[in-house]
């Protein structure tokens, strides 16, 4: 096997090296700061990270299976996928806050952004003009977005937004379907319907 | 015999599991598969037949190239696993440290489940990792998914409003940060301080936490000397901005320590 350049290293695989080394003190972080300079502050917040952890004691949480279902199913959905090295999630980068905050910038409610989301819905049948407003809202091309509602349904993650339906890979349907049965307000859904191509 | 681990460093040479982890797979390998799926649902640390995430993460790994993807002792393990991660996220992320925790600790497992899933599906190293350090690892994972999407400010201690880093900062502040750092260097010799000390710097803002940490490692603010690293060079940031930081973090921990020692 060829050894990796540094540059060829991520930021989760630069922090993954640095986790495992035998001791996180200065000199260690120094030569990774100085072999990953891009990646200085991930660095930095990991080194903290890893000092803290041990001060942490476990809360009394209740657990539910809930979310390790969740898991196994993103799981599921993952490992069948086929690979699409060139299709990325724009959705991916969102935290929740910023999910909920695109779907009031698109006049839309989260149960159809989900939707979009998670490609359930037939990526033909979706407004031009709609995916160009999401596309400058994702700050991608109109054709990467496109792009990504091509590829094939996903797992519905639900990270954020409870349900009390399990996951499980959505049947796609038409835009004018989603639109209908999203509990959008009558205004919404005529605002969405006039953009039809 | 354990199977060997083919990531390696970027000098070329292999990365090992610990011996302690090599000889916990060889025990398991010797005992029954049900004997060993029963020894791996303990979940507390405490107990004697509690086995250390990374030998889960083996027979994890194992499960599925051995089965062939077929949904058995695979399954079970990987809920086994989510269950311990699981665990170690509430005390991390804690629902009254962070808003909206429980939808943050959920993608990061399910973050987590896409990076076995790519394993399985032959892009072998990635979780290698987990083998050798698998607390460590995890915690650096977190990390990373946390940058993309945590929150930009955690819920902690009241602070001093974050107002423009340059401005000069109050003389009560700055003998509050000399007191605490500079006052009894000794004290952070002591290892029951340290600990204290740094389960208060957990509750810092992030951006304060950064410095507090690099200067807790040895790293000095500023110097004129190019080639040393400083805690201004490391975070891209002017000397003052570093200092200001610093002395609001002080003034927050030392806030939090005498809060915990009254209690």
């Amino acid at each position: 096997m060829i050894a990796e350049q540094p540059s060829d290293r991520n930021e989760e695989e630069v922090l993954l090296a640095f986790s495992v080394e035998p001791t996180h003190d200065r000199k260690t972080l120094e030569k990774y700061l100085t072999d990953y300079p891009e990646h200085a502050k991930a660095l930095v917040a990991c080194s903290i990270e890893l000092m803290v952890d041990a001060t942490r004691s476990a809360e009394s949480v209740a657990m539910s299976e809930d979310a390790v279902d969740r898991a196994w199913q993103r799981f599921q959905s993952a490992v069948s996928q086929p690979e699409e090295a060139s299709v990325i999630n724009p959705f991916a980068t969102l935290n929740p806050g910023a999910f909920k905050s695109l779907a009031k910038e698109l006049d839309i409610n989260t149960l159809l952004l989900s939707r979009l989301r998670d490609r359930a819905i037939d990526a033909a049948t979706i407004p031009r003009r709609f995916v160009q407003r999401l596309a400058t809202e994702l700050g991608a091309t109109t054709e990467a977005i496109m792009d990504y509602l091509r590829s094939p349904p996903a797992m519905v993650s639900g990270h954020s937004f409870r349900s009390a339906v399990k996951p499980a890979v959505a049947e796609q349907i038409s835009f004018e379907k989603a639109v209908e049965t999203s509990q959008l307000t009558h205004g919404q859904q005529e605002a969405l319907k006039a953009m039809r191509d | 015999m354990p199977k060997p681990l083919k990531k390696k460093r970027s000098d070329g040479t292999s990365y090992e599991r610990p011996p302690e982890i090599e000889n916990w797979i060889k025990k398991l390998e010797m005992v029954d598969v049900a004997e060993r799926l029963l020894q791996f649902e303990t979940l507390s640390r405490k107990s004697p037949r509690y086995v250390p995430s990374e030998a889960l993460v083996y027979f994890l790994r194992r499960a599925w190239v051995e089965v062939e993807g077929l949904q058995g002792d695979f399954e079970k393990l990987f809920r086994i696993l989510m269950k311990r991660i699981e665990q170690s996220l509430c005390s991390a992320i804690s629902d009254s440290r962070m808003a909206g925790a429980r939808g943050i600790r959920e993608e990061i497992m399910e973050r987590f489940a896409e990076r076995i899933a790519k394993d399985c599906r032959g892009r072998p190293g990635l979780l290698d990792f987990y083998e050798i350090r698998f607390d460590k690892a995890f915690s650096a994972f977190r990390t990373s998914v946390l940058r993309q999407i945590g929150p930009s400010a955690m819920d902690t201690v009241p602070l001093v409003t974050e107002k423009d880093d340059c401005l000069e900062i109050s003389a009560e502040v700055e003998a509050a940060a000399a007191d605490f750092l500079g006052g009894d260097p000794g004290k952070l010799d002591d290892p029951a301080f340290r600990l204290e000390l740094t389960a208060a710097i957990d509750r810092l803002p992030d951006d304060q936490k950064l410095v507090i940490g690099l200067l807790l490692q040895g790293f000095q603010i500023d110097s004129k000397d190019k080639d040393v690293m400083t805690i201004a060079r490391i975070l891209q940031c002017d000397e003052r901005t570093v200092r200001n930081r610093r002395d609001r973090a002080c003034k927050a921990l030392r806030a939090i320590l005498q809060e915990e020692n009254a209690q």
